[in-house]
């Protein structure tokens, strides 16, 4: 499958966790000041040779920490470094805390670093290959991820798509003089790849839009093209409004002409293999030809507005 | 045991005590943000195809979707195309200000609450890069990601100075936006809008909850200890989403990696040659031509992006090889950008590779924008006021307590504020 398709929102109606924790927000303006930043820290940040103190390389797991280095600038917290400014500067070092807030602060922690596993464990289990665990709590699984949590990064993976798929169109018109008329088959994704030539910011519209609903297409789609459940049916819709979007900017339907009806196939041909590979393969293209839809008047309508 | 015990309650006292990777939150809220919101300008002419609720994808086939998986979209609310407007100007506008860093933990709700509105209501319009935003504009909300380079920062710092001098700051606009946000939500969640899954809805209370129990803490607290509690909680709640985050950086490169170990054409060497060659992926077909040219360039390139993709998390032991391998996939996605026509996935991902940068880099990378920046604004410019008010208050500062030193917070908007300085100190002339 194609590699740049990543969400595709299969998920159930699942209920989703709990937040972890509780963010203050800053958005009421109040600062808190208790940074452990001193003018040492400020000071060094023009050398070179300063001690990070914040390298995200180093794990910030809370079990896991490091042992803290003394030169670290964050831990220097000599009271002298703080005497200024009207109100006295509230640090935040645990250890200053009464019994009492020191216990929620524990609990905070301890719901964050589960949180924390829990998601990470969460979404591993939603990205690694079908195994023991996923087939037995695949359920728990889904319900923490979806539909917020969704992803997909198998990219150009296992094997890059190795086939231009074109998905071409053409419409049963009625002419302004009655007849009907069907005219030939537009390459809508060629169209697409025109616009992308020589584009440095390609459009979703063009790169995204008419390639990843034919996957969402053949994804809900049996062999003869029979929909699969109401994803089948709502990928018929939307493949159909973007052919008709496309015949009508083409002008498909000609001065003073309705489209009655379009049908669509897809045309996939193989990549030419590299010259230097010596690999033969057909480069003829496969065609896969759907059933003619009929365009329900409104939409007719709408398209010719 | 000691050594244990010791190292234990130095990590706690690590994650409870500060919000760790400023720079890092910084530079990826920045890095999303931009991402975002230069999307968001590039596709404005095409913003009803996409998202609007007469496209493609229209409002009724969204809502039966959105039946089935619930998933948060304030675009569902009604099908109005007034409303439609509205939400992505404001998602342009969370974008910018997120940027900037005005209020940072409001705009990175909001910036959040119109990354999903607009990617959620057209689900198949949306590739990797989009996939990346999603999961870290929920993930931002969690952090104190306006640290530094923000202008959060600056407010600080002045309201700092002023209070030094022995003036009173009232802040108004937080509580306002508060409450502006609160209505919203407030309406929203009575209209019965909220029902679908309940992440995002108690995500939004919750931070809405916490603001108002921040400043009523800050302000009425008779001691200090509810408010260190706050920052403590804080504190461990942004140090556990950036782990989050990191980790997650570690899982696209992970799965990318591992499944294509298992492909036919990652093992024989020509993976890479394909995707230059698909009509979808290249905008530059004579560019792709010229890269696939050679054989064992094509088979070095493809080995190579799986070993790094591979290598990439455990590489995160040792700071030196890190750093090689950053640049490497950096300078990749910089490729990609261009030969693959995949900008903004590109861009959401250099965004999210930044969050491994070593600070000492990132610090230098402030300065010298802050140098550039300072050159270019003329004199009196919006900087330099603020500047000047800095060496004001510091003088202030030195003569009440004797030179005693500055206010220990000052390093976290240090990277802008040397910088400027330097400029400064430059001359810099307009």
């Amino acid at each position: 499958m194609d590699a740049y398709g990543a969400r595709d929102a299969a998920g159930g109606g699942g209920s989703a966790s709990p937040e972890p924790g509780t963010p203050p927000a800053q958005g009421t303006g109040v600062t808190v000041r208790g940074t452990e930043e001193t003018d040492a820290a400020t000071a060094a940040g023009r050398e070179p040779t300063e001690p990070e103190h914040a390298d995200p390389a180093e794990p910030t797991e809370p079990e896991h920490a490091d042992p803290v280095e003394p030169t670290e600038p964050e831990r220097v917290t000599e009271p002298g470094d703080v005497t200024i400014g009207p109100p006295p500067e509230p640090r935040t070092d645990v250890a200053a805390l009464s019994p009492r807030y020191q216990i929620a602060a524990a609990l905070a922690l301890a719901v964050v670093a589960v949180t924390v596993c829990v998601h990470l464990g969460m979404v591993f289990m939603h990205v690694a290959p079908s195994n023991t665990v996923t087939k037995k709590h695949g359920k728990a699984i889904e319900e923490w991820i979806y539909p917020e949590f969704e992803q997909n990064w198998k990219l150009f993976a296992p094997n890059p798509l190795q086939q231009n798929i074109a998905v071409q169109a053409r419409a049963r018109v009625r002419t302004a003089a009655g007849e009907i008329r069907t005219t030939d088959w537009y390459d809508l994704s060629a169209e697409d790849g025109r616009a992308i030539d020589g584009n440095p910011l390609p459009s979703h519209v063009d790169q995204n839009e008419l390639r990843r609903a034919w996957d969402f297409f053949t994804a809900t789609h049996d062999a003869d093209n029979r929909p699969v459940g109401l994803r089948g049916s709502l990928s018929e819709s939307y493949l159909r409004r973007i052919v008709e979007l496309r015949l009508d900017r083409d002008g498909a339907a000609g001065q003073g002409g309705t489209v009655d009806s379009v049908q669509v196939r897809s045309a996939t041909t193989n990549v030419r293999p590299p010259a230097w590979s010596g690999e033969r393969i057909s480069l003829k293209p496969m065609y896969r030809v759907l059933s003619w839809w009929s365009v329900p008047a409104d939409e007719a309508e709408g398209a010719t507005k | 045991m000691n050594r244990i015990a010791l190292s234990v309650s130095g990590g706690i006292a690590r994650v409870t005590g500060s919000a760790l990777g400023p720079y890092q939150t910084a530079v990826i809220r920045i890095g999303f943000s931009a991402t975002w919101l230069l999307f968001l300008l590039r596709e404005f002419p095409h913003r009803h195809e996409m998202y609007g609720p007469d496209a493609p994808w229209d409002f009724g086939l969204a809502q039966q979707l959105i039946g089935l998986n619930g998933a948060f979209t304030a675009l569902m609310w009604t099908d109005s195309r007034v409303w439609f407007e509205i939400v992505y100007a404001l998602a342009v506008l969370a974008a910018a200000l997120l940027l900037l860093g005005w209020r940072t933990r409001a705009m990175s709700v909001v910036f959040m609450v119109g990354v999903l509105s607009l990617q959620n209501r057209s689900v198949f319009m949306g590739d990797g890069g989009d996939n990346v935003l999603h999961l870290m504009s929920i993930y931002l909300v969690f952090t104190r990601c306006g640290q530094v380079w923000s202008l959060d920062a600056r407010r600080a710092r002045l309201d700092r100075e002023a209070r030094a001098r022995g003036e009173r700051v009232v802040d108004r606009t937080g509580p306002l936006l508060w409450a502006a946000l609160g209505a919203v939500l407030v309406g929203v969640t009575a209209a019965g809008r909220l029902g679908g899954d309940p992440t995002v809805p108690v995500l939004l209370w919750t931070v809405w909850t916490a603001s108002a129990l921040w400043w009523a803490v800050t302000r009425r607290a008779k001691s200090a200890e509810p408010r260190m509690l706050l920052d403590v909680v804080a504190n461990i709640v942004h140090n556990g989403a950036l782990l989050v985050i990191m980790a997650e950086a570690c899982l696209i490169y992970a799965t990318a990696g591992w499944y294509k170990i298992q492909g036919s054409r990652w093992q024989d060497g020509t993976a890479v040659y394909y995707p230059l060659h698909l009509d979808y992926f290249s905008p530059w077909p004579a560019l792709a031509d010229l890269m696939s040219v050679s054989g064992t360039i094509v088979m070095l390139v493809t080995y190579g992006t799986v070993i790094v993709q591979v290598a990439f998390p455990f590489t995160l032991f040792n700071r030196r090889v890190k750093n090689v391998l950053l640049v490497v996939m950096m300078t990749e996605h910089a490729v990609i950008a261009t030969v693959l026509g995949l900008p903004f996935f590109s861009l959401a991902m250099i965004a999210a590779d930044a969050v491994f940068l070593p600070t000492s880099f990132l610090r230098r990378l402030g300065d010298r924008t802050a140098r550039a920046w300072g050159r270019r604004l003329p004199r009196g410019g919006p900087v330099l006021p603020a500047q000047r008010d800095r060496h004001s208050a510091d003088a202030d500062e030195k003569s009440r307590d004797g030179g005693a030193g500055k206010d220990p917070e000052d390093g976290r908007d240090g990277g802008q504020a040397e910088g400027i300085e330097g400029a400064e100190a430059a001359g810099a002339p307009a």
